[in-house]
């Protein structure tokens, strides 16, 4: 067991690896990654296999509204559930870096069940052949209403869905022509979903009646479909959705695309997306690196992740990264150990990701989220430090007295030797202002020595509470919001 | 898993209900479970900030409703439970506030006990109500793993029932009733079987199990017991009812076959522009594989139960099925 001030830079990569890869460890798994092997670790994550985590059915008698999804908070729970208390967290991770870049939302889709399945999409697909995801994506009902191709006719065509899948999901503006989107837009006509027309008059209205929602599935309507001669990126042929989806994963842009992506979200903060064309990479040579990657390994996901993790680069970038409003309170919860059962907190916690500005399951519109700085203003830091209060502040958390019986080995302490242990363990975190950090040891050093007791006895109770708080104040820092 | 038929004994009559998404009027919001007095029925509602009870009748006359949302007397935050007794007191549990509720028919509320804890006489997120044959309550201790009788004014009688897998003992119980000779009939939801007791709680026997087959049930919600002696259970997580023999014998299960209620039928009159597209629209349509498990499929096929959570019996021989994420009952006649 790693006691108070033990922190290695073992520990602390290990650390960094699994806020990147998930939401945080606890101390007691942080002892075991420790010993391990750090590009054996990332080989043991990158084959997930099955997960566990809360059963489902346990929060589905409980929370009889998560069982029906209507709405997308109810959705957002369920998903909220599995990344705090899975044991394949890097599963979670990809779902949710796929789901904001390819942003499908409940404010148009009004089917949160729909939303579920495509995230279930992205857990089975999104570690894989990008190809095989990019065509998942073109077929998923909720991302078909989301971009009306449900409206995308033999004849009669609508751009929303071929526009973007260039533009936003695979190789970004000035990589292709007016005419490419036209001719992958008549590639997929007839890729809609069953009873589209019942479905999308219930849509456009939000109607739950009578019987609340019916979920979707995706159809191929092969009279629908404009089966002529297309001409696309430089390929001619009868090409169907699929030839797209081929065409266009073979490119070297779509390469860099992803592999910026990737940068952004599991290395450090990127511009938003839509400044790429004219704002070079933070790390041209990291990026070109990962697309080599891509290109060389068949379009495999799981091999670019591979490269990305065991890079220099990433080792190095520890808290270049603002944590977004999933991110923190998923990690707050999950390395707190606050959710063993399933608990009303969850309620509570799906919403204040909301006030932080991230509505899970409902991005703003289908550019996704502008991360980085953009997460913190006024507003929602004051959201970020009253829960992290109420999370951390709780006494009675398994992860509390975890860490008050590691610092209770070295017997009594001063506040100063506390507080520096405990951003131990938060991180390890270095504050930048040390205004912060003896603002925090005056604060404890007002009630004067922490003395420990025996286990189970009224000092170590009030031992737990004190530690308790100064975890809350450690992650209320400004450095704890970073990944 | 089937639904194979051995022998009939139930046959669909007809559905009550339609999805209610404020905090009163007609429709159900999560119905959870039901209770059947004088030709009325009190439908208990656990949506996450519209808990109530509604009452309407077999006729589809909604009546009216009581009990609202918050932390008073007289208020939900998740009830689970609700049964009826002979003399007209409605009783509600509550596994957030670990009590139970008494109403009056009227809906006029009469008093509410019961304490979180695990000793005895204290409850531990309560999930079920019944009625004793000595007209006691019994209340299902959720996370006690046990069944607790108190009297109805909350005084502890017995309990029985501690966690495990053996005849007798429990995981996290759902569901409760009586059959007529007074034996008591529970959801032993952790371990997908129904177990009768005596009234003073010794083991009888067991329905159903853990298997594949089609006498099989998987997280059951609440059993129901007619005059004969035959069983019917809500089997929630096969998103199904299964109905068995008073030997334990399986002879018959449920689907579901909704049809418009008297409700949706007026909600689509008003809403043509829905009801065209529904009516040439194929709402049994062949699922892509990887709808692949009974609640992936209740998602995609309305008529199927989708969170079949409470099943009751009443006077003239009627099988209710309340379905939480359809919010509504579906009706069969006993035969």
């Amino acid at each position: 067991m790693v006691c108070a001030q033990d922190t290695t830079e073992q520990r602390s990569l290990m650390a960094h690896l699994t806020r990147r890869i998930g939401f945080g460890a606890t101390q007691a798994e942080l002892d075991k990654l420790e010993t391990q092997n750090y590009e054996d670790v990332v080989d043991d994550l990158l084959d997930p296999g099955e997960s566990n985590h809360l059963p489902d059915e346990l929060v589905l008698r409980y929370h009889t509204e998560v069982h029906e999804q209507r709405v997308g908070p109810w959705s957002a729970k369920q998903w909220l559930y599995r990344m705090v208390t899975t044991d394949t967290p890097i599963v979670e991770k990809m779902a949710l870096f796929w789901h904001g870049i390819f942003a499908t939302g409940y404010a148009k889709t009004n089917q949160a069940r729909a939303l579920a399945v495509q995230i279930d999409m992205f857990r089975k697909f999104g570690l894989g052949k990008f190809d095989l995801l990019l065509e998942e994506l073109s077929k998923d009902p909720a991302m078909i209403i989301w971009l009306d191709n449900q409206d995308n006719h033999k004849g009669a065509i609508n751009e929303n869905f071929g526009r973007e899948i260039l533009e936003l999901f695979s190789m970004g503006i000035g990589s292709y022509t007016e005419n490419d989107i036209k001719e992958c837009s008549r590639a997929f006509t007839g890729w809609t979903l069953k009873n589209a027309e019942y479905m999308s008059v219930r849509a456009m209205k939000d109607s739950i009646w009578p019987y609340g929602r019916i979920s979707w599935h995706y159809e191929y309507r092969e009279d629908d479909h404009d089966d002529g001669v297309k001409t696309f990126l430089g390929e001619t042929g009868k090409l169907n959705g699929s030839d797209i989806v081929r065409i266009i994963s073979k490119q070297r842009v779509a390469a860099e695309f992803i592999s910026r992506h990737l940068y952004d979200f599991f290395v450090a903060d990127e511009v938003p997306v839509s400044q790429w064309p004219y704002t070079a990479p933070k790390d041209p040579k990291a990026i070109a690196t990962l697309a080599d990657a891509y290109l060389s390994n068949d379009h495999d996901l799981k091999e670019v992740l591979r490269v990305l993790l065991k890079s220099e680069f990433f080792k190095n970038s520890r808290y270049e990264r603002v944590k977004c409003p999933v991110e923190y309170v998923a990690g707050c919860l999950r390395v707190s150990s606050a959710v063993n059962k399933p608990t009303l907190l969850m309620n509570e916690a799906v919403s204040v990701m909301e006030y932080m500005g991230q509505s899970l399951l409902n991005p703003p519109s289908v550019e996704g989220w502008h991360e980085g700085t953009e997460w913190i203003n006024s507003g929602s830091i004051v959201e970020r430090v009253n829960f992290a209060y109420e999370v951390w502040g709780n006494s009675g958390s398994i992860e509390v007295k975890d860490i008050t019986d590691r610092l209770s080995v070295d017997g009594d302490m001063y506040a100063e030797e506390v507080v520096q242990s405990c951003l131990n363990f938060m991180g390890p975190l270095e504050l930048t202002e040390e205004a912060t950090k003896y603002a925090i040891i005056d604060h404890v050093s007002r009630n004067g020595l922490i003395k420990f007791g025996d286990k189970s006895s009224k000092t170590r109770s009030q031992a737990e509470e004190r530690i308790a708080e100064i975890l809350a104040l450690v992650a209320a820092s400004k450095e704890y919001q970073r990944a | 898993m089937t639904n194979k038929t051995i022998a009939e004994r139930a046959v669909y009559d007809k559905t009550i209900g339609i999805v209610n998404n404020n905090p009163l009027g007609r429709g159900f919001a999560h119905p959870i479970d039901l209770a059947y007095r004088n030709g009325e029925l009190f439908v208990l509602n656990k949506h996450p900030v519209f808990a109530r009870v509604g009452v309407c009748n077999y006729r589809e006359d909604y009546l009216r409703e009581f009990g609202t949302y918050g932390h008073g007397d007289g208020q939900f935050w998740l009830p689970t439970g609700i049964a009826a007794s002979d003399d007209g007191h409605i009783f509600v549990c509550d596994e957030f506030h670990n009590n139970v509720s008494v109403f009056k028919v009227s809906g006029e509320f009469v008093t509410n006990w019961g304490r979180k804890g695990s000793e005895s006489g204290q409850i531990d997120g309560p999930s079920g109500v019944a009625i004793s044959q000595d007209k006691n309550i019994l209340v299902v201790d959720q996370n006690n793993h046990r069944i607790q009788e108190f009297t109805v004014e909350g005084a502890y009688v017995r309990s029985w029932g501690e966690f495990g897998t053996g005849p007798g003992q429990l995981n996290q119980p759902w569901g409760i009733t009586t059959g007529k000779d007074g034996s008591v009939y529970v959801a032993d939801w952790g371990n997908d079987r129904v177990q009768q007791f005596d009234t003073q709680g010794t083991i009888i026997g067991s329905f159903g199990g853990p298997t594949e087959d089609e006498g099989g049930l998987h997280r059951p919600s609440k059993p129901a017991v007619d005059e004969d002696g035959y069983v019917y259970v809500s089997d929630w997580g096969n998103e199904s009812v299964k109905i068995y023999a008073p030997d334990g014998r399986y002879i018959q299960g449920l689907r579901g076959e909704a049809t418009l209620s008297k409700w949706a039928n007026e909600f689509l009159d008003a809403n043509p522009d829905e009801s065209i597209q529904r009516d040439i629209s194929n709402l049994m349509p062949d699922l892509p594989d990887h709808f692949n498990t009974p609640y992936l499929i209740s998602t995609q096929i309305e008529s199927y139960f989708w969170g079949p959570s409470s099943v009751i019996i009443d006077k003239t021989h009627r099988l209710y099925v309340v379905e939480s994420s359809r919010h509504r009952i579906q009706v069969f006649n006993l035969v």
